[in-house]
């Protein structure tokens, strides 16, 4: 039995269906990302974990125990809110005790306990401030202080980096990655940033406009994706999608993208079995900018690489790597090339398809088209 | 270099005269007060004779000594004093309690918002605008009924009732720009609704409790309406009491008391905006505007 | 269900927390709902009624009106509330815009300025009554001090003067507000996006330019908080009638307020001051509610 069982729920404002049965379940020990645009119901689906917000239908369970009707300061969570919600009138003690005061701990246990967690996140020095003598970061480690010292079966985190800017969010995300490695509990966590999901997640759940679109692990929801949404929503930059048509050339299945004058054909190498149906309609390719590079980057160990020559459209050096624009049908394509690549715009340059990460959906249903098992021999066999 | 020249030498020109106009206003709106201080230090012999606008020849604290304790209101002669502790007597509880009610009413509309808290708000905020005199007649009858009439208690239940307008629309705005997930965090520290009003909310409520406490004060130490439908003789307020002194039409006109009489009725409001002016503004600016 | 015994013993205090706001709002709603509301219908239908000196249930339609708006007094005092609200308000705003933008030329004593044109706001009616009665008046005040000074044929009596004693009101009344109207629009000059007005100078416009075309335009907002509050202070205005000239002379100063307040409790004819009093408050519904209406109405989220 998992540990936190989200079954079926619905949630319902009036008129309003902000969640069409979501489906999710968890191990103890899990660190749960849900990732979405604004509006997929994420948050509504934290609030309801955490009680504030009530359930229209379904269960949800927690650790084998239906805690739909339980009020929120009896599930034995704790959480992190986006704003940080500090009490502004008690210093960072008062803050991080106030919980356990509620729960009529003694002074000198809670004491303790407040010392205990403000040593692990090292803000020892800061206790007798109030919250408005500190900074961002500060803030965000106590208001993590003040869930910590609890001692909860589950954490929630409600978008808890959103408010910091860029280095410090960078630097908080591997605190919080590191201290679920230390203290191996259970966390659910809220947020739009794909970057955050990969990063943090062992589990990620992808959401939108109240429907979950797939849950896997980060690499699973990377390199697996279930549908467009999913296959555009997370990677940065975005996975290329071009319109393509699968044919059949001399017994190899290909997918075939009218390119300017030249028609390119890449071969099919996975998902060749429910691909074989799909011979002779249009379907839509997914290629991430990492598996088309310049030839000489390429793996070509596997005989997965096909090269076609193509016009460069725009180079856009970021330092770490070289991102060239071509064209590829109707579309416009990023490739990740190594950085200093002799390339100039206009010219034409040999480009390198990793075929082997190519992924291929129903324009129609936007569903991805693929083999009922993932056989990773399939890769092997046109080796 | 003698191209600039000019152009500032019209600059300080055209400051001097903005430096010049904004001081006659000043000087126009400080005038009442000054002749208000002035004459109530002067003897009435001197007010006859000498000029309004003139220092006192003759520095005399008579007058505000008449007002205070001897003038004549109505038929006794016991001066102001007694208004002015009725005024207290009003002011110190209708403040207390309307506040009180208005920061409950604040903090449940909110932070604890249910189906319709809108229109309660709608309704409750309307009392602020209505015009009294709408209320006059049926609050005579009732507070006869109650045995409040021509009592300071009467009038206390009058500023609460009418207060609660004005309090709840200053609490509601500021706990407004609070964000609602201090209450979550905190009920999921276990804290119910009192522990979150009492421990979380109010001390962070400093500035409108100063705010409320000033406006209410402000309003009910100046009212004249209520006073002077509800509560005549020994239980008026000292506004009340300062136009019967005024304008009552027996007698020569003792202005120095007159004007010492007003300096009495005035100097709580002034010490207070003096003091806390900056509180006073927001309180005036959050009762027009939404802030 | 499986959440059975933990959390049973909480269930009643649950409940009881649940119920909790509204059993804390209810006070305050019962006392308005009574106070306000109540009141309103129960003068609403006295304005309908044959009271007089007592109560009296008798319905008798439209009687009370229609002597309401045949009275004599009531002409004036609809009149002098049209000539006092339409001066004071106009005055209040020009005064109050000019002495804003004159206290936004980073003018260095602003503190002090702007602390001496708002503390009239501070007093009560009946002592800014009191002390321009005394300072218009026309044998000791004003008048001879001006003579004082030498100029023998200044003339003031308008606090006697039938025809001008309503004048003095509305300067005394101007007098008061005007400083609170000054600090609404030193508000809204101050919360104008500064950029704005630099792209305009680089422009090449002038000041007063900038003024006329740029700033004043954006502070509606203002200008239409100002004239609602001020009208709301002028039909209500009460007090400073009372103090400064008693209504009179004779009724020449007379307002609604004061005629409400006169036939409801001197001359003892609850019916018609019932009437003038609804008339009043549906003059203030008709300004307020819409002005309340989009100040609460949030943008959706």
């Amino acid at each position: 039995m998992s540990f936190l069982h989200i079954n079926n729920v619905h949630k319902r404002f009036g008129e309003t269906h902000v969640l069409k049965g979501v489906d999710i379940a968890i191990e103890q020990g899990d660190f749960l990302v849900l990732v979405g645009p604004s509006g997929c119901g994420k948050s509504t689906l934290l609030n309801m974990i955490a009680g504030l917000d009530s359930i229209s239908e379904g269960e949800l369970l927690l650790d084998g125990r239906c805690i739909n009707d339980v009020h929120p300061s009896r599930r034995d969570i704790a959480m992190v809110f986006q704003s940080y919600a500090l009490y502004p009138s008690m210093t960072v003690a008062g803050n991080i005790g106030f919980g356990l005061e509620m729960r009529k701990v003694p002074r000198k246990e809670r004491r303790e306990a407040v010392d205990r967690v403000a040593k692990l996140l090292q803000i020892e020095n800061l206790l007798d401030r109030k919250p408005g003598q500190l900074s961002g970061g500060q803030r965000q480690r106590v208001a993590m202080g003040r869930a910590l010292v609890r001692d909860p079966q589950l954490f929630l985190f409600d978008e808890p980096l959103s408010n910091l800017d860029a280095k410090l969010r960078v630097d908080m995300r591997s605190e919080i990655k590191q201290l679920h490695q230390r203290l191996k509990t259970t966390i659910v966590y809220v947020t739009h940033d794909q970057v955050e999901a990969m990063t943090l997640a062992t589990r990620i759940a992808v959401m939108r406009v109240g429907e979950l679109q797939q849950l896997g692990t980060p690499h699973e929801v990377y390199d697996d994706p279930n549908n467009l949404f999913v296959a555009g929503f997370m990677g940065s930059p975005s996975m290329n999608l071009v319109k393509a048509r699968i044919v059949e050339h001399d017994g190899v299945l290909v997918a075939q993208v009218a390119t300017g004058d030249t028609t390119l054909a890449l071969p099919i190498v996975r998902d060749r079995e429910a691909l074989s149906d799909w011979c002779g309609r249009d379907v839509i390719l997914g290629l991430r900018p990492e598996a088309i590079t310049d030839p000489a980057s390429a793996n070509h160990r596997d005989g997965n690489i096909h090269e076609a020559e193509l016009p460069v459209d725009l180079i856009e050096p970021t330092g770490a790597d070289l991102y060239v624009v071509t064209t590829l049908g109707d579309a416009s394509v990023n490739a990740r090339m190594r950085p200093g690549t002799p390339l100039r715009p206009g010219e034409r340059t040999r480009f390198a398809f990793d075929v082997s990460r190519m992924v291929v959906f129903d324009p129609e249903s936007e569903r991805r088209i693929r083999d009922e098992q993932v056989v990773d021999s399939a890769l092997e066999e046109t080796a | 270099m003698s191209a600039a020249s000019p152009a500032a030498r019209r600059g300080a020109a055209t400051r001097a005269v903005l430096y010049a106009i904004l001081l006659v206003f000043a000087v126009i709106y400080l005038m009442p007060l000054y002749v208000m201080l002035t004459t109530s230090f002067k003897t009435l012999e001197e007010i006859h004779q000498g000029n309004m606008l003139a220092l006192p020849g003759e520095w005399t604290l008579a007058p505000w000594r008449e007002a205070w304790g001897s003038a004549c209101i109505g038929l006794e002669c016991n001066g102001v004093h007694g208004y002015f502790f009725n005024s207290i007597k009003i002011v110190v509880p209708a403040v207390l309690i309307s506040g009180l009610l208005g920061a409950f009413n604040g903090y449940v509309l909110t932070k604890w918002k249910f189906r319709g808290h809108k229109v309660v708000f709608g309704l409750i905020l309307f009392s602020c605008f209505i015009p009294f005199q709408i209320i006059l007649l049926p609050m005579a009858r009732v507070l006869g009924l109650l045995h409040l009439a021509n009592s300071t208690g009467g009038l206390v239940l009058v500023h609460i009732v009418y207060g609660i307008g004005f309090t709840t629309l200053f609490f509601r705005n500021f706990y407004a720009s609070f964000p609602d997930e201090l209450v979550r965090a905190a009920q999921l520290d276990g804290a119910g609704f009192f522990t979150i009003f009492f421990r979380i909310l109010l001390p962070a409520s400093v500035p409108i409790i100063v705010v409320t406490i000033i406006w209410q004060f402000t309003n009910v130490w100046n009212d004249f309406l209520f006073g002077v439908s509800f509560a005549s003789g020994d239980s008026a307020p000292i506004t009340v009491a300062l136009n019967n002194l005024v304008n009552s039409s027996t007698g020569v006109k003792a202005y120095n008391v007159n004007m010492a009489a007003a300096m009495v009725a005035a100097v709580p409001t002034l010490i207070v905006y003096i003091l806390a002016g900056k509180y006073f503004l927001r309180g005036l600016m959050s009762g027009s505007v939404k802030g | 269900m499986s959440n059975a015994s933990p959390d049973r013993d909480g269930g009643a205090r649950e409940r009881l927390q649940r119920w909790l706001p509204k059993l804390v709002l209810s006070p305050s709603c019962v006392l308005v709902l009574f106070f306000v509301y109540g009141f309103i219908a129960w003068t609403s239908y006295i304005s309908f009624s044959d009271s007089g000196m007592m109560p009296d249930y008798t319905w008798v339609g439209l009687h009370q009106w229609s002597r309401l708006w045949t009275s004599w007094t009531w002409g004036i005092a609809l009149h002098n509330i049209w000539v006092f609200g339409l001066l004071y308000i106009v005055s209040c705003i020009v005064l109050g815009l000019i002495l804003a933008i004159l206290l936004d030329q980073r003018i260095r004593a602003e503190g002090v300025l702007r602390t001496i044109y708002l503390y009239p706001m501070a007093l009560s009616f009946i002592v800014t009554g009191t002390a321009w009665q005394w300072f218009l008046n026309p044998g000791l005040g004003l008048e001879k001090t001006m003579h004082d000074l030498g100029w023998q044929s200044f003339s003031f009596n308008w606090l006697i003067d039938s025809n001008m004693a309503i004048y003095t009101v509305v300067i005394a009344a101007v007098w008061q507000a005007t400083g609170f109207v000054m600090a609404m629009f030193l508000a809204g000059l101050r919360g104008i996006d500064g950029e704005m007005i630099k792209a305009a100078q680089i422009d090449g416009a002038p000041a007063w330019k900038i003024y006329a075309r740029i700033i004043i335009p954006q502070l509606r907002p203002v200008f239409l908080s100002a004239v609602v509050v001020l009208a709301h202070l002028a039909i209500k205005s009460f007090d400073l009638i009372v103090a400064m000239t008693g209504g009179g002379p004779g009724n020449a100063t007379a307002v609604p307020a004061t005629f409400m307040y006169s036939y409801a409790f001197s001359r003892n004819e609850m019916g018609i001051a019932a009437a003038s009093a609804v008339f009043m408050l549906a003059v203030i519904a008709a300004l307020i509610i819409p002005y309340l209406y989009s100040e609460l109405r949030e943008p959706r989220s």
